[in-house]
């Protein structure tokens, strides 16, 4: 069943805004809008290094000090995803970026766990990303002890990023923790299982969900993992055209690097000689 | 006697019924009571035997009407008295105030107090005079002569024996020589002796380890609020921190006891991942805590104890740690917080991940408290080699799995997971990890020896929708060795 929620962030129709006074009216609604975090210190953005995503957020990349959600999204037959594989690995990739500079720096993990059926983060795998030395896992039974976990972390100075596992769409403690993470500067993951209603005051939502690998002809190997990554909620970004931004990512493993996979817009995301060879330009 | 028997002498006799355990749990809320007066306090089973061997050995003594409890006072006694040190006014004072106190709870009890555990349980027992219940210092000897025999903790039959020989008290013991004395009744009646009259020592076990650190609070009037509580605490905590500057010590483990009014107790204790003696910080970490603690009708005395201290080392982590040894996780304020959120959601549950020299998949990732030593530097880089071709999420526990096949030994065209149909579109593998032998096989925590079989093939496979999956099949040679048609599981989810 495919699962359609409106995009919280309704872009402008037309984009013919581009003259010198409306960029200046758009500053000034941007700021009006983050009156109460403009006198924050070290308000900063961290690029994720695909020029392509990076242009529509805003600063040039994810705010550090803000709520980001990400949410495992249906497959694209429409079906409900069987697992957010694809998700954690995108948001482990994001808290890798969060890292990145901070070389000392914990990062704050809080799960709830499932009983039996429970598949917690795999550390070698998250390797690719960071450095699972730096985690600091914590598992907490009920819903309220996680979110006071992630709390007490963004309050804390020694910690890099903060993540949270969690289907709870609890619109309070999302403000509690854009709160926090607005005072201490601290960025603030939420990773959804299914997507959640769209209420909580997050600054970009992602939907991600596992895209087919790219083939080679004649053989059934999988290729390196792609995601189909949507932008579907961007406060403070530049409008797009497209109602819901959406690429098709890869992420490589031999030089660590995610790149945006260029495609024709109305083809299809399979095989093709032009795909391939737009790959070796960006990889 | 039997009770028939004592019925027909005494018609209107009262009988209960024995609760050997009643008996237990009251004394050992006594015993917790009396540690308001010092740590050791041990629950006296030299009487008789313990109650485990059932009703009448309980009745011969150690709990019930015969129960006791020893108290080692020893440098306790200035708290009560203005007396000096080796004054006996202060022992006098406490002595007096222990008896005063159990009469407020309504219990009828003889206190003794002389210089060995033995000459006490004796007076405490066989003192006729109240006088004689105080034995001042190395008084013993002329205190327990005239007690009788009884008081010196023997078996009966020995008991019995000395009784049938004319010695009926302790002090016609004295004269008689000791050798013929050993031979004729083993060491027993000439240990007991000594230890009376202090030659021996005689140790009393506490029922828990007494802290090296402790401070004590006592109030004029019961608190019950919980701001004073916490006042009290922070006072505490103080004058503790100070102790522990002395001794250039941190604290792993603190333990705060209320002494309620109406004689019971509440305790509750926190924990820190490496020694600490800050006091806002572990004021701090008692905040979440005191919310717990019940002062019931009130609390007339706080007593704040380290039960777990190590030797200091705070000043030196705070340097900025480099070289190899440096811990990720090794910030304040990570140890801080890890401190603050095992206390609410257990130490279990705030934890480092450690990698672990193992190719089993589910055995490479363990965890451990973060006190642990953290791992070695670039011990995860040494699994990156396999980090492409291993799941972002574990399954705990793998799923069994219906496959479609082309051959019983093909990789899976399709297959069936919590009742959903995946059709296989791309496939790699297998890659086969074997046991590892070296281990006993059913100590797998994560999965139990019945369901993973010796031999494994992995299959890294992604359906239709792009969804990729960890699977594995136990391998031909458990088929062949069972006799049973392959299984097919699924243990991870990829990226």
């Amino acid at each position: 069943m495919p699962v359609i929620s409106p995009s919280a962030f309704a872009p402008p129709v037309a984009n013919d805004l581009r003259g010198p006074v409306s960029t200046e009216l758009r500053e000034r609604v941007r700021r009006l809008e983050r009156a109460h975090s403009a006198q924050r210190a070290g308000q900063a953005a961290r690029p994720l290094g695909l020029p392509a995503i990076d242009g529509v957020l805003p600063e040039g990349g994810l705010l550090t000090g803000a709520l980001h959600e990400i949410e495992a999204g249906p497959a694209p037959s429409g079906r409900v995803a069987a697992h957010d594989g694809a998700a954690l690995g995108f948001a482990a990739f994001l808290i890798g970026r969060f890292g990145q500079n901070t070389s000392a720096g914990t990062l704050l993990w809080c799960r709830q766990p499932a009983g039996v059926f429970d598949a917690p983060p795999y550390a070698p795998a998250l390797s690719a990303w960071f450095d699972p030395a730096r985690l600091l896992m914590v598992t907490a039974r009920r819903e309220e002890d996680m979110f006071w976990a992630m709390e007490e972390g963004l309050r804390c100075p020694g910690i890099a990023a903060v993540l949270g596992e969690t289907r709870a769409a609890d619109p309070t403690a999302g403000r509690r923790l854009s709160l926090a993470a607005e005072k201490s500067g601290v960025p603030a993951l939420l990773l959804r299982p299914q997507p959640a209603p769209p209420q909580s005051v997050c600054v970009t939502r992602w939907r991600v969900a596992s895209a087919p690998s790219h083939s080679t002809p004649g053989l059934a190997d999988i290729g390196p993992p792609r995601w189909r990554i949507e932008l579907r909620r961007n406060r403070f970004g530049a409008p797009s055209v497209a109602e819901i931004p959406s690429w098709l990512v890869e992420w490589n493993d031999e030089t660590h690097s995610l790149a945006v996979v260029p495609q024709a817009r109305h083809g299809s995301a399979g095989a093709g000689w032009a795909e391939s060879d737009a790959q070796r330009l960006v990889g | 006697m039997r009770l028939a028997d004592a019925r027909t002498l005494v018609p209107d006799l009262v009988t209960t019924a024995v609760e050997p355990q009643a008996d237990r749990r009251l004394i050992e809320t006594l015993a917790n009571w009396c540690d308001r007066y010092t740590p050791w306090v041990a629950i006296d089973s030299l009487g008789g035997a313990i109650a485990e061997e059932g009703v009448e050995a309980c009745s011969a003594g150690g709990f019930g009407g015969d129960a006791g409890l020893l108290l080692d006072v020893s440098g306790c006694g200035h708290l009560f008295g203005q007396g000096s040190q080796g004054d006996e006014t202060g022992e006098r004072a406490l002595l007096a105030d222990l008896v005063k106190r159990l009469a407020r709870h309504d219990f009828t009890c003889r206190a003794a107090m002389a210089d060995t555990a033995g000459a006490a349980w004796a007076l405490a027992r066989f003192a006729e005079k109240q006088a004689d219940l105080f034995c001042p210092h190395h008084g013993q000897r002329d205190a327990l002569a005239s007690l009788p025999v009884d008081g010196l903790r023997l078996d009966p039959p020995i008991l019995e024996t000395f009784l049938k020989l004319g010695l009926r008290r302790i002090g016609d013991l004295y004269p008689l020589p000791r050798a013929p004395l050993a031979r004729r009744f083993g060491d027993q009646p000439l240990t007991r002796l000594d230890q009376a009259l202090g030659s021996i020592d005689e140790p009393i076990e506490p029922r828990r380890p007494a802290p090296a650190f402790r401070t004590r609070l006592a109030f004029a009037e019961p608190i019950g609020r919980s701001e004073d509580i916490a006042a009290a605490t922070s006072r505490l905590l103080a004058a503790l921190c100070k102790q522990f500057e002395q001794a250039s010590v941190g604290a792993r483990k603190l333990e705060i006891t209320l002494y309620r009014v109406d004689g019971s107790v509440d305790r509750t204790s926190i924990g820190t991942s490496r020694p600490n003696r800050d006091n806002p910080k572990l004021m701090k970490l008692f905040e979440e805590k005191l919310g717990e603690l019940d002062p019931g009708f009130g609390v007339e005395l706080m007593i704040l104890a380290a039960p777990e201290v190590e030797a200091w080392s705070g000043t030196q982590d705070a340097l900025p740690a480099t070289g190899t040894n440096a811990d990720p996780l090794g910030e304040d304020g990570t140890i801080d917080l890890a401190d603050r959120l095992a206390l609410r959601l257990g130490a279990e549950n705030v934890v480092r991940l450690l990698p672990r020299d193992s190719h089993l998949p589910e055995r490479v990732q363990t965890s451990a408290p973060i006190s642990a030593k953290p791992a070695a530097e670039g011990a995860w880089e040494r699994l990156a080699s396999m980090k492409g071709a291993r799941p972002t999420r574990l399954l705990q526990r793998p799923e069994p799995i219906d496959v479609t096949a082309l051959l019983p030994d093909d990789p899976p065209r399709q297959f069936n997971w919590r009742r959903h149909a995946h059709k296989v579109v791309k496939i790699e593998g297998p890659e086969r990890l074997a046991d590892e032998w070296w281990r006993p096989r059913s100590n797998g925590r994560h999965m139990p020896a019945n369901i993973v079989p010796p031999v494994r093939d992995y299959y890294r496979v992604e359906d239709d929708d792009g969804g990729r999956f960890w699977l594995f099949r136990d391998g031909p040679h458990n088929a062949v060795a069972g006799g049973a048609t392959t299984k097919w599981f699924l243990h991870g989810f990829c990226a």
